[in-house]
Formats: structure tokens, sequence, C-alpha cells
């Protein structure tokens, strides 16, 4: 009786959703900080966390979406800082500077073009997605510094740059501030999971992950709903490296490209699947904040920065071999199951 | 009507003629990558020979592409031996400079306290320094193969933390010295073409012999051609992804030591552009990234392709960022022009249809 009661509840304890499991890492990790080091429990920290989490966590939506149709981006931050750069030094003259709503437009409208080449060139002619976004990176990347501009740009227009100083709250007593950048993060995020949830778009951006074929013909305009959902994905990462900019204070050209494993490894650890068809934006919401709560636990535990990449990559081994060994155990018993039944 | 040959031998030379010619164009379409670098190699070396003749045909600028090319090649090729098995190695750039930072810290400890010793044991530091790599591979096979992990996560995590040891133990400092065995034989030439290069030929003919003349080339073949079929053709498929990221581990490590070679400095970031360019080249080579095919050949001569595009653009006085704008406009071009083909052709021969959608739909690994 018991032997098949934890025969029962076992599969249970390895379906426990993954967002559960990444909610009690956090917890679990923040407990320990706590015991390490008080200084921990504070809103300064909190603050702190949430601000150095606000680019990636645009950057990990738009890398969501992308992942739960069965593909990898690889450009979006070279899209990102391509958008950003050019609509900052295009706002730079007094002339040109329209404001926060026409210098976000500007932005989006930059990065969903590009996007859009990722979008047709995958589409139409079904291309492997990593190498074709491989090639737009360095295209990008190459057509910016070459063109438009290489220089460092310290100044930011009038109509952004007063953003960056911005807060939602601040506690003066405490030296902890919210930046106001959350709002539009929040607001994105939202977005992201009504579109994923609520949408026939986002429905069909999980069919096409799940079976590209399958979705094809069960009625998907999967070449429509590719390059849409490619030009939607460039347009969000306009955002992130617009908020980038305006974060930092200054904008670089060569920012941002070389951070792209990150995203992505954060959005797995947020338990979406690398073969397309699963992933919630709450577990990715929970994986951004996660290695970004790592990283500042180290700092506070006085390990070096330099531990940093190594504990964000061993996070990852943990919690990907975790889910491997677990699917492998479920399929398994659904095997030894077939042949009982015969 | 005169008729000199009987028809039957006439129809047997038909077939002969036929059969010849299929098994040309047999071998055109199985050598694709060979044949479009082959041609894109001599266009972009006519190109830039009549463009800038005097820097380009420059002896000390050939000299230099054969130098430069052995690096990303060996990196390129070990590229192409994961992908042949339906993986990926994002962690080889990564391997190649823990093993470049092995070497240079046992030879500067050594070093420090006796020099003639340290230069003496350089070729058993330099041997380390490649079981260094083979050793960061096997880590990679172990989670792959025996916790069953994506290849492409696997070594995503790796890469991060093969990078972090190395951030870590340098201190994110770049380290000199190396022994001076390696840096004559980054300088030395035979016959005027510098031994980098022919260390680099070597490692290719070996890994193409071992890809298409050994059952464990062929094993690997069937492992990325179709991972289902294989093991239920009794291929261990554990064994035999063991075997290809040692490989490719062993690969990154004898990469690092051509850094050293090069160079005799070793740091954490050197080559993190490497990670894409590699995998940039394997498929220009003629690598499917879905697994099952890859040619050797056709890695070394797209290596050899994007070299001479790049010195080409130095020659003619274009900047590092048009250098990587051509690089993935000829990525586009190479899969745009592969994928109208491989469409075109169901027309002509019906069983090619299912070829197509197999292409087109099998997931990434």
């Amino acid at each position: 009786m018991s032997a098949t009661d934890t025969r029962i509840r076992l599969p249970r304890i390895g379906r426990m959703s993954n967002e559960l499991v990444l909610a009690s890492i956090i917890v679990v990790l923040v407990i320990v900080m706590c015991a390490v080091n008080p200084a921990f429990l504070s809103v300064h920290t909190l603050f702190s966390i949430l601000r150095s989490a606000l680019v990636p966590m645009v950057f990990a939506l738009a890398v969501l979406l992308v992942i739960i149709s069965g593909g990898i981006d690889v450009s979006f931050a070279a899209i990102g800082i391509f958008a950003a750069y050019t609509t900052v030094s295009l706002a730079q003259g007094e002339r040109l500077d329209f404001g926060l709503i026409g210098i976000l437009a500007f932005a989006i409208v930059i990065g969903g073009a590009l996007g859009f080449v990722n979008g047709i060139v995958i589409a139409r002619f079904r291309l492997p997605t990593l190498i074709v976004t491989l090639a737009t990176q360095g295209i990008f990347k190459g057509v910016l510094l070459a063109y438009i501009g290489s220089r460092y740009m310290a100044e930011l227009p009038n109509g952004i740059s007063w953003l960056s100083t911005a807060n939602l709250i601040s506690i003066e007593s405490t030296r902890a501030y919210l930046p106001m950048l959350i709002v539009p993060v929040v607001l994105l995020v939202i977005g992201a999971a009504f579109l994923l949830r609520r949408t026939m778009f986002g429905r069909g951006i999980y069919a096409m992950g799940g079976d590209l074929e399958g979705a094809r013909r069960a009625g998907f305009p999967v070449v429509r709903l590719q390059i849409l959902l490619y030009v939607l994905v460039g347009a969000v990462a306009a955002i992130g490296g617009l908020i980038h900019v305006v974060l930092g204070r200054s904008a670089n050209p060569q920012d941002l490209v070389g951070t792209e494993l990150d995203v992505i490894a954060a959005v797995v650890l947020g338990g979406a699947s690398i073969f397309g068809g699963r992933g919630t934006v709450t577990g990715t919401v929970l994986g951004v904040l996660l290695v970004q709560i790592i990283n500042n636990s180290l700092i506070l535990m006085g390990v070096p920065t330099a531990w940093q990449r190594a504990a964000v990559g061993f996070l990852l081994v943990i919690g990907v071999g975790i889910q491997a060994v677990m699917a492998r155990r479920a399929s398994r018993r659904t095997f030894v199951l077939d042949t009982v039944k015969e | 009507m005169p008729q000199s040959t009987p028809p039957g031998q006439l129809a047997r030379m038909n077939d002969q003629v036929d059969r010849s010619v299929r098994s040309l164009l047999g071998r055109i379409h199985v050598d694709r990558g060979i044949g479009r670098m082959l041609v894109l190699f001599v266009l972009a070396f006519g190109l830039f020979a009549i463009l800038n003749p005097r820097v380009f045909l420059n002896p000390i600028n050939l000299q230099n592409m054969m130098v430069a090319s052995p690096e990303v090649g060996i990196l390129a090729i070990a590229m192409a031996l994961a992908m042949l098995t339906g993986g990926i190695d994002l962690s080889l750039v990564a391997i190649a400079n823990l093993s470049a930072i092995t070497v240079s810290t046992m030879f500067t400890a050594i070093a420090s306290s006796d020099p003639a010793t340290a230069e003496s044991l350089g070729g058993f530091i330099a041997l380390i320094g490649v079981l260094v790599g083979a050793l960061a591979g096997a880590v990679n096979g172990f989670l792959i193969a025996t916790v069953g992990i994506t290849p492409i996560l696997a070594t995503l995590a790796t890469m991060q933390i093969f990078n972090g040891i190395a951030i870590v133990w340098t201190g994110g400092k770049t380290l000199y010295g190396a022994p001076a065995v390696l840096s004559s034989v980054g300088q030395a030439t035979v016959g005027g073409i510098p031994i980098l290069f022919l260390e680099f030929l070597v490692v290719a003919v070996l890994i193409g012999v071992l890809i298409s003349r050994t059952p464990f080339g062929r094993r690997t073949q069937l492992q990325g051609a179709n991972p289902t079929a294989a093991m239920y053709s009794g291929i261990r498929s554990t064994s035999v992804l063991y075997g290809t990221y040692v490989t490719t581990g062993l690969l990154g490590g004898i990469a690092g030591l051509v850094f050293l070679s090069r160079n005799p400095t070793a740091s954490a970031d050197y080559g993190t552009s490497y990670v894409l360019l590699v995998i940039v080249i394997a498929v220009l080579g003629g690598t499917n990234p879905t697994g099952g095919f890859a040619t050797i050949t056709g890695v070394v001569l797209a290596t050899l392709v994007l070299q001479v595009v790049q010195s080409g653009f130095t020659a003619i006085r274009l900047s590092a960022y048009e250098y990587a704008i051509a690089q993935g406009v000829i990525l586009i071009a190479v899969m745009v022009f592969d994928q109208v083909r491989v469409r075109r052709r169901p027309r002509r021969a019906p069983s090619s249809q299912t070829e197509t959608i197999a292409l087109a739909e099998i997931p990434r690994a």
C-alpha cells in the first residue's frame, strides 16, 4: 500500500511546476543570504536587484517568444543597441529631439524593421534560426559601427535624459531608489503574458514550437506568424536597448552584443524548452530574477565578481540537469507501463 | 544507314555514360560544401588580387594569412565534428583559453625558479594543456551523454563555467609567458609555408580520416543523421557522444596552444568573437547544423575563404566592421542559395520532397 503511495507521489514531485522550483530556490537563497549577511534584507538590495534586472528582463521576454516558437535568436542584443544608438544619435541635435514618445516610436520602428529582416529570411527560406540570427547579428553590428557611428555618446537627448534619474519610489534614508523605468518593463511583462495566454497569435507561437508542420496543417499561417514574431521581437529588443542606454546615461555602440548567451541562459533556467513549445512568462521572470539575485548575493558575500560567470554556469547545469534527468525517468516510466499493458 | 556498332553495345555505352555522369553529379551534390567553397575561394582571391595586388599578393600578406587561419580553423573543425552528431559546442573558445592559461601559468611558475628546466619541460607542459582541453571535453560529454542535457545548453553552461574559472584563475588579467618551443613553432616555416599552417592541415587530415574512414566516424554520422535509427542499429550513443566531445575538447586544447604560439600571452576573454565565427565557418563549409553531414575539406576551405576576405578587406582598406557585414551576408547568401536549390529539386525527383520537408522541419538540437 505504502509502496504504491510513494510511486504515485513521486511523479507528482517530479511534475512540480518549474516556477515553483524556481520560487523555492529563490526563497532558500534569500534566507541563506540573510543568515550570512543581515544587510542583505533591505529595500536597498531589493531595488538594486530590480534595477539590474530591467534590461535582461526585457531581452528575456523577446528571447522567450522566439524559444517558445522553436527558434533561437542571438541577434536581439545587436538589434537593441542598433535601434537605441541610432535613435539617440539622430535625436542628439536640438531640432530632431522629438521627445520621449517620438524617440520610443522611432527606436521601435528601427527594431521592428531589423526584426523583419530576420523574419523574412527565416520564414521565407525556412532556414535554421540560430544560424540566420548569427549572420544578421554580424550584419547589424557591422552596419551600426561602420556607417552609423562608433563614437561613445555621454550625453542623451533631453527627451529621454530626464528618465535616467526619474524614480518611481525613492527612500532617501536608505538610499534606495526604484527607477521609473520599471513601469514599462512591468507593462511589457504583462503584455507578453497576455499575448501568450489569451491571443490566437500566442497559441500560434506555441503551436509552431510544438511542431511546425503540425501548426501548418492545423491552419496556422506559419510564414506570416513567424515574420510577425520576429518583428515583435525586434521591437521589444529595441525597447530593451533604449532602457539600457537611459539607465547607463550614455550610448555606447559596443555595448550589449556579447551578452546574448546570458539572457538565453536565464530564459532556459526559467523552464522554457530549447526545443520549443514550452515556456512561461512567470518562469522567465523568476529565471532572470534568480540570476540577478545570485550575482548580487555573491558580491554581498564577498565572493569576487569573477565567480559570477561560473556561478551562473553551475546553476544552469544543475537546473537543466535536473530537468533532463526527470524527463528521462518519466519517459522510462511510460515505457515500462506500455510493456505491462501488452 | 551504316551502323558500325550493334544496338546492344550502344545501349551499354549509353548506360555507362549515364552512370558516370550520374556519379559525377552525385559527387558534386555530396561535396557541395567543397565545390562552392572552392568557387568562393577562387573568386575572393581573384577579386582582392585584382583590387590591390601590391598589398594582397605580397608574400608577407600570404604568409600572415596562413599563420592567422589555423586558430580559427582548428576550432571550426571541432565545431563541425560536434555538429556532425547533431550537437554544437559553444564552449570551444573557453576551452582553448583555459588550456592556454594552464600552459602559461605552469610555465611561468616553473620558470620563476628555474628557467632552464621550464624550457626543457616545454613539450610536457604543452601536453598538459591539451589534456586540460580533453578533460573539459569529457565534462561536456558527461553532461550531454550521461545526464542527457541538450548539447547547446550543456556547452552554454560549461562555456560560462570554463570561462568563469579562467577569469578567477587569471584575475581577469592577461598572462605573459609561454615555452619558447611554442613560439618557435609559431615563427618557423618550411619552404615558406608556416609550420602552424601545416599543423592545421595535419589536424584536418586526421579528423577527416577519423570521420570518413573509421568505424567511429561511421557511428557519429549515423548518430547525427538519425539518433533513433542509430540506437536501434546497436550504436551506443553514449560512447559516440563521449568520443566526440572529448575530441572537440582535445582540438580546443590544441587551438589554445596555437593561440600561445602566435602570441605568448593568455587571457580569459581572448577570441570571444570566435564562438559565433566558428559556427559560421562550419556551416559555410557544408556542415549540416542538424547533424549527419560534414566535410572537413569544406570547413578548411571555408576558413581560408573567410581569411582571404578578411585580409582582402584590410588590403583595400575596409574596416573590421565591414568584414563582419560581409561575413553575415556570405553566410545568408550561401544558405539561401542552398535552400532555393533544394526546393527546386522536387520537380525533377519526387522522392526528395520528403527530404525537403525533413530538412526544414528537423528540430535543431
